[in-house]
């Protein structure tokens, strides 16, 4: 006979010490992979912050933002102090005061002045590359979105978008490298030697030639462009199936075209989500440094990308300096020590800021759409 | 007769929103009663709250009343929610076999008790596949995926898993809504020869159903109790307007 | 491809169809059959709309054109590294490099177990002094780091004091002044010495603080604990002078074959110079012939074919060389059997174990070296006795040499090696650790927020680890290297830990750092697509699960989580493939060493440093000539990464597959 009394529980549950030490167990692993990515950052802001931000206005260490970056000299004058001063001021101060009453000298090399150069080449490349994904990944998404029907050829399609995004970063760079700056086709009149095929054009004495563009803007944008498409596709995919399927039906159904459809009726929807995902693709793109190492970044350049040229398209051939790329140079290739520091935590803490800042963007964007696009 | 469950003046709400006023029912024991009415009336709520399955969902309290079973309160702060469950059995609308095999479906409910002893847990899951009218399309398959069964077999599998504790009540939410008219037969069948050994309660909204199944019949409307008596009476000579106006088909 | 379909629209737009129905009456009436009349519904022609769709669905296509493009040109620059490394190894034979490389192996072991005998030796002294070392060392250090702070402007003083010198008085006033600014803030910021006695410490601070400003020599304590060290292992050197002669003789054996060895190095070098040059004039002769052949102009060609003529290589003797170097076989066999009568005979005369710890481990490791070493040179004189310069070097031998080959050497003087082990090793040991650190927590966390958390709690956590995942791998490089490298070695160095394999660690930049790094990347990737799985797993089976009686805990380890196995078997693939394809973290933070980790040393093998495959791509592609056999190398390697990433990520996919039914 059922007795009522087992239902009372006396004193604990049974198995609530399982229940508590597998809860406590799991919850220890979560907050201890917080805890270390909180402390990360922490690191690094008390690190990097002091170089970047100063006690007086305006705040924020503009220098360290705008100037080229230099080498850095350090030296102790007559007097015992010591001086660090990057080339440009270093040149200055010998003319002014003559070479022999300096000692000890040191030069460190990327330390001195700022990371301009960097940042604008990051900028050059982040809206190049950005610019051809967008154009060619939206494109994708649209016809796989709105046109596709089973087929071998979608098959084939998506097969080939899942494959590209596995693809490791280096394999890219080997990619770009092999087609973008050796291979590609250029319109010109002295064909290289190594050119795989040179066909006569009609006009003038000019050559299509398949010698590459060179290690420049142009063939890191490409590469760029290659790596982030598939997840550019993917996510304006995403966006555009997001929106109902009624408004296409209530289109088509007035008597629009397709394309009149999508142009009125599903794209200016789905824009903003191919956007907010694209703020995310932006922080991958001027964070990879693989593709670029052999396709457009140089560790050391004296000009910006926009000075020193002799035409407004050379900046397309030109290479650049990256801010990635200087962080592994100045991690890497620069020996540490305490004149160093500046340069190489001031440049993480600048990247990691505008991650951060791209990342809350896209984060807010995507909480003010869902609350704007209720369907 | 014994009562199994005692409703009294219960009223439930999920978050704000009131969905039982003021529920008053005993229901006796080893004996199948029937929840029938519209859709959202409330039968399922109810259903769920003799074995506080509703906790599950976020904002779902007992506002007012008490639910006992076998004189005992069930919302009372020191139950022992899983030996409350093993007591109180339950089979939903839609059948949801594990992706385990057949025997370690059945054998579930025994092994979270505590049982572990494989020649125990073979007897038990035997006499409950027996008593679910399913031990002989499946004695040869015991450890075959449940998937590869047909839908009407899974639930009568999913009515062995929760038979396999010997609870006293069972709880069947619409459980041949899914169902074809052959397996809906069997499983009424079953119904009538597990009411010898268990408390059934069903919700269905197939009101033939309740006329060939239950002893009692409780019909609600809008989260209220309606009226709640023998089936016959309910459908045949039903005291409140209402009941008679959805018995006949009047509306719902 | 865009472009052009881009261009193709433009081009269809200009040419597009007027308005499609034509009215009958206009027809002209000379045409006895008038057209259908075309209905309002019916389209003609290429229409605008399909120029749109197909301007979309190139687009869609230029995917499958660059993933094609990426196999192509991989293959393309790759492929050629078979031959090329065949040719390699068969000049190696020819010129005789492979037949002095087997006295070399013998050589390098011998090295190798005098080496590890010198440090047993010297790790039994020094443990055994180990007090005494440790106090000279900190009194030392000490010093040291007082006087990098005062030197440079003690210098400055010094030079400024010389007597063609003339100085302000401003200048010797002020370097003065900072002399005793900097003075006193070393002394306030000296290490910790705590070996030393409290009372010796202060002595010693005094000793420094009161010296002579233009003093050359050490303090007195520093000068003594020297002295005291010295004297130390000078005592302990007496009872193990057998151990020193053991060694010594054993050193010695080796010097016969070494001066063969040197000798014959050599000579083979030279020839196989010859013989490169011979090559290189070659391939330049057959350039010349095939732009002679091309060469439209009579007069050209004429110029061309003489060319070729004139440089037709010289067949450089081989059998000359070769027939010397073979000379030199008894030599060779005579050098190997002293060598290996000396080994047999110091080999029992090495004791068994000795009574430091760090000291008996090497001794275990020298022991463990014997054996293989002995039967290396009990098979030698065979081994050269059989070579031949003739046996041919087959396309195969070059394909298996690359995939077992156990040493990646490049840019020596002596031969190139392409063997991907060493990298193939340090990348897999890499993973190992970071999946081993990852999983557990990955999918732990996942179960944990899907399962346990409350809301406040998921918003807090999600976005942390999120946020992880948009760090760039250089920014986690960085701090590999500058932070959490140090961190790692400074942990290393203190006594209580001393029981963890592999501590002290020698090089701070390891495995094991890497491998961290490379979890903590991994660790959002495995969180989100386990969570995923976790999450969709149909809520019916925990509802069914809490019916039947089972707690919460119960229902998450018994039911979901076995429900979720495929989808979070996919996401520990995919983390997988992430890890085995990061390249700038293990390029800055995995130590770069090309070799084969020592597994002698059990689980301190995770603490040695490694090279990858995908670094080693990074590191040396920018230094190859283009198309060289090393430059091909470095593309093979990345078909052998793409293709393992693409197995891994296929089979993820399909388990995604099966997780979605």
């Amino acid at each position: 006979m059922f007795n009522p009394e087992t239902l009372i529980r006396k004193g604990l549950p049974k198995g609530h010490f399982k229940d508590v030490a597998a809860r406590s167990f799991l919850g220890g692993i979560t907050y201890l992979v917080v805890a270390i990515a909180v402390l990360l950052f922490v690191k690094i802001i008390i690190d990097g912050a002091p170089v970047l931000f100063k006690p007086e206005a305006p705040f924020v260490d503009l220098d360290f933002l705008t100037s080229k970056n230099e080498t850095l000299h350090v030296f102790d004058d007559a007097q015992g102090n010591r001086h660090q001063l990057p080339a440009a001021a270093y040149s200055q101060y010998i003319s002014q005061h003559g070479s022999a009453t300096l000692f000890n000298e040191q030069t460190y090399s990327y330390s001195g002045g700022g990371i301009a150069g960097p940042i604008a080449g990051t900028a050059l490349l982040t809206i190049g590359s950005m610019i051809l994904a967008l154009f060619f990944g939206v494109s994708a998404a649209i016809y796989l979105s709105e046109y596709a029907k089973q087929s071998p050829f979608i098959h084939a399609i998506r097969l080939a978008i899942l494959n590209l995004a596995g693809i490791p970063s280096i394999v890219f760079g080997l990619f770009g490298f092999s087609v973008f700056v050796l291979a590609v086709p250029v319109i010109t009149s002295t064909p290289s030697d190594r050119s795989l095929l040179t066909i006569p054009l009609l006009i003038g004495n000019y050559f299509l030639s398949f010698q590459g563009w060179n290690s420049s803007l142009m063939a890191g944008c490409a590469t760029l462009a290659c790596m982030i498409l598939p997840v550019i596709i993917t996510a304006s995919e995403e966006s555009l199936r997001a929106v109902p399927q009624g408004f296409r039906d209530a289109s088509l159904a007035m008597g629009a075209t397709r394309w009149q459809t999508i142009r009125k009726c599903v794209l200016p929807f789905s824009l903003p989500g191919i956007l907010t995902s694209s703020l995310l693709a932006i922080t991958r793109v001027a964070g990879e440094t693989a593709p670029i190492m052999f396709t457009a970044a140089v560790a050391a350049k004296d000009d910006l990308p926009w000075q020193g040229l002799k035409s407004p398209f050379d900046i397309l051939s030109s290479q650049v300096q990256a801010l990635p790329y200087h962080i592994y140079t100045l991690a890497a290739r620069i020996p540490s020590s305490e004149f160093t520091q500046r340069a190489q935590y001031g440049s993480v803490f600048v990247f990691l800021l505008l991650v951060a800042f791209l990342s809350l963007g896209s984060m807010i964007l995507r909480a003010k759409l869902r609350s704007k696009l209720k369907w | 007769m014994q009562t199994a469950i005692q409703i009294q003046n219960v009223s439930f709400a999920y978050g704000a929103k009131q969905v039982l006023h003021d529920v008053c029912m005993d229901i006796p024991a080893r004996q199948v009663t029937a929840y029938i009415g519209p859709s959202g009336c409330g039968k399922s709520t109810l259903l769920r709250c003799f074995n506080r399955i509703n906790d599950r969902i976020s904002g779902a309290h007992l506002t007012a009343g008490s639910i006992r079973i076998h004189d005992v309160d069930i919302n009372r702060a020191d139950i022992d929610l899983q030996e409350l469950r093993r007591r109180v059995g339950m089979v939903f609308q839609k059948y949801n076999p594990f992706a385990k095999s057949i025997y370690e479906n059945v054998a579930f409910s025994l092994r979270v008790a505590g049982k572990t002893k494989r020649a125990d847990l073979d007897d038990i899951v035997e006499d409950a596949l027996k008593n679910a009218a399913l031990w002989d399309e499946v004695k040869d398959r015991l450890h075959s995926s449940a998937f590869g069964l047909s839908g009407g077999q899974q639930q009568r599998l999913c009515i062995a898993r929760a038979i396999a504790n010997q609870p006293e009540i069972l709880l069947m939410d619409e459980p041949c809504a899914a169902l074809d008219p052959l397996a809906t037969l069997k499983i009424e069948e079953l119904i009538s020869e597990l009411k010898k050994q268990y408390t059934i309660i069903i919700v269905t909204h197939n009101m033939t159903q309740a006329t060939r199944c239950s002893d009692l019949t409780a019909f609600m409307y809008l989260g209220k109790l309606v009226e709640f008596g023998p089936t016959m009476q309910i459908f045949e000579n039903p005291k409140d307007p209402q009941t008679e106006a959805y018995v006949t088909g009047t509306f719902g | 491809m865009g472009i052009v379909g881009t261009s193709a629209v433009l081009i269809f737009l200009s040419v597009r169809q007027s308005h499609p129905t034509k009215h009958l009456a206009e027809m002209p009436h000379e045409n006895p059959h008038p057209p259908e009349p075309v209905h309002r519904f019916q389209k003609q022609g290429f229409s605008y709309e399909n120029a749109i769709k197909f301007f979309f669905a190139s687009n869609a296509g230029l995917t499958i054109v660059i993933l094609a493009l990426i196999i192509i040109f991989l293959l393309k620059e790759g492929l050629g590294f078979f031959p090329g490394y065949q040719r390699e190894l068969e000049v190696y034979r020819i010129a005789g490099l492979e037949f002095v490389d087997i006295s070399r192996k013998n050589l390098t072991a011998h090295e190798q177990i005098t080496s590890v005998l010198n440090r047993t030796y010297y790790a039994e002294i020094n443990g055994k002094c180990a007090h005494q070392m440790r106090r000279s060392q900190e009194a030392s250090a000490l010093f040291n780091a007082y006087s990098d702070l005062t030197a440079p402007t003690r210098d400055l003083i010094v030079s400024n004091s010389q007597p063609d010198s003339s100085p302000s008085p401003e200048m010797i006033a002020s370097l003065r002044t900072n002399f005793e600014k900097q003075k006193s803030k070393a002394l306030a910021t000296l290490p910790a010495t705590p070996h030393l006695t409290p009372e010796e410490r202060q002595a010693l601070i005094e000793s420094i603080r009161s010296r002579a400003f233009d003093a050359t020599d050490d303090p007195p304590l520093v000068a003594s604990l020297t002295t005291e060290f010295a004297e130390a292992r000078e005592k302990q050197v007496k009872p193990l002078e057998a151990l020193r002669t053991t060694i010594d003789t054993f050193e010695s054996a080796g010097s016969e074959l070494s001066s063969l060895v040197s000798d014959m190095t050599e000579s083979v070098t030279a020839t196989k110079e010859k013989i490169q040059d011979a090559d290189i004039l070659e391939k330049d002769r057959k350039t010349l012939l095939a732009a002679a052949s091309s060469a439209e102009d009579p007069i050209e060609r004429e110029k061309l074919v003489s060319e070729a003529q004139a440089s037709l290589a010289q067949k450089p003797d081989i059998e000359g060389p070769i027939r010397i170097l073979m000379e030199r076989r008894p030599a060779c066999i005579a050098a190997h059997q002293s060598l290996k009568n000396a080994a047999a005979t110091v080999s029992s005369q090495l004791p068994n174990t000795l009574t430091q710890p760090e000291a008996s481990r090497l001794l275990k490791v020298a022991h463990n070296l014997w054996p293989l070493f002995l039967a290396d040179l009990e098979k030698t004189p065979q081994t050269i006795t059989d070579w031949s310069h003739l046996k041919p070097v087959a396309l195969s031998t070059a394909i298996s040499s690359f995939i077992t080959g156990k040493d990646w050497v490049t840019g020596g003087e002596w031969q190139d090696f392409y063997g991907i082990l060493p990298l193939a090793a340090g990348s897999l040991m890499i993973s190992i650790v970071a999946l081993t650190l990852a999983i557990p927590s990955g999918i732990g966390a996942a179960i944990y927020v899907n399962q346990f958390a409350s809301k406040r709690e998921q918003s807090l956590i999600k976005p942390v680890i999120e946020f992880i995942q948009a760090i760039p791998s250089v920014v986690l490089g960085f701090i590999g290297i500058l932070i959490f490298g140090t961190i790692l070695r400074d942990l290393s160095l203190m006594d209580s830990l001393s029981w963890i394999p592999g501590f002290p660690i020698e090089e701070r930049l390891n495995i094991f750092t890497a491998g961290c790094l490379l979890a903590l990347m991994s660790i959002p990737t495995i969180f989100s697509l386990a969570e995923d799985a976790i999450n969709n797993v149909p809520s019916a089976y925990a509802e069914a699960a809490e019916a039947l009686g089972a707690s919460r805990v119960q229902t998450t380890f018994r039911v979901i989580i076995p429900a979720a196995f495929s989808g979070i078997l996919a996401a520990v693939l995919l983390g997988f493939g992430r890890v085995i394809g990061e390249t700038m973290v293990v390029l800055l933070v995995a130590g770069n060493r090309i070799k084969i980790p020592d597994f002698t040393s059990g689980l301190g093998t995770f603490f040695q440093p490694c090279h990858t495959l995908t670094g080693i791509i990074a590191q040396e592609l920018g230094e190859v000539p283009l198309g060289s056999v090393h430059y091909r190398a470095l593309f093979i390697v990345g078909i052998l990464l793409f293709a393992v990433v693409l197995i891994i990520n296929a089979t993820a996919h399909r388990f995604v597959n099966r997780m979605k039914q």
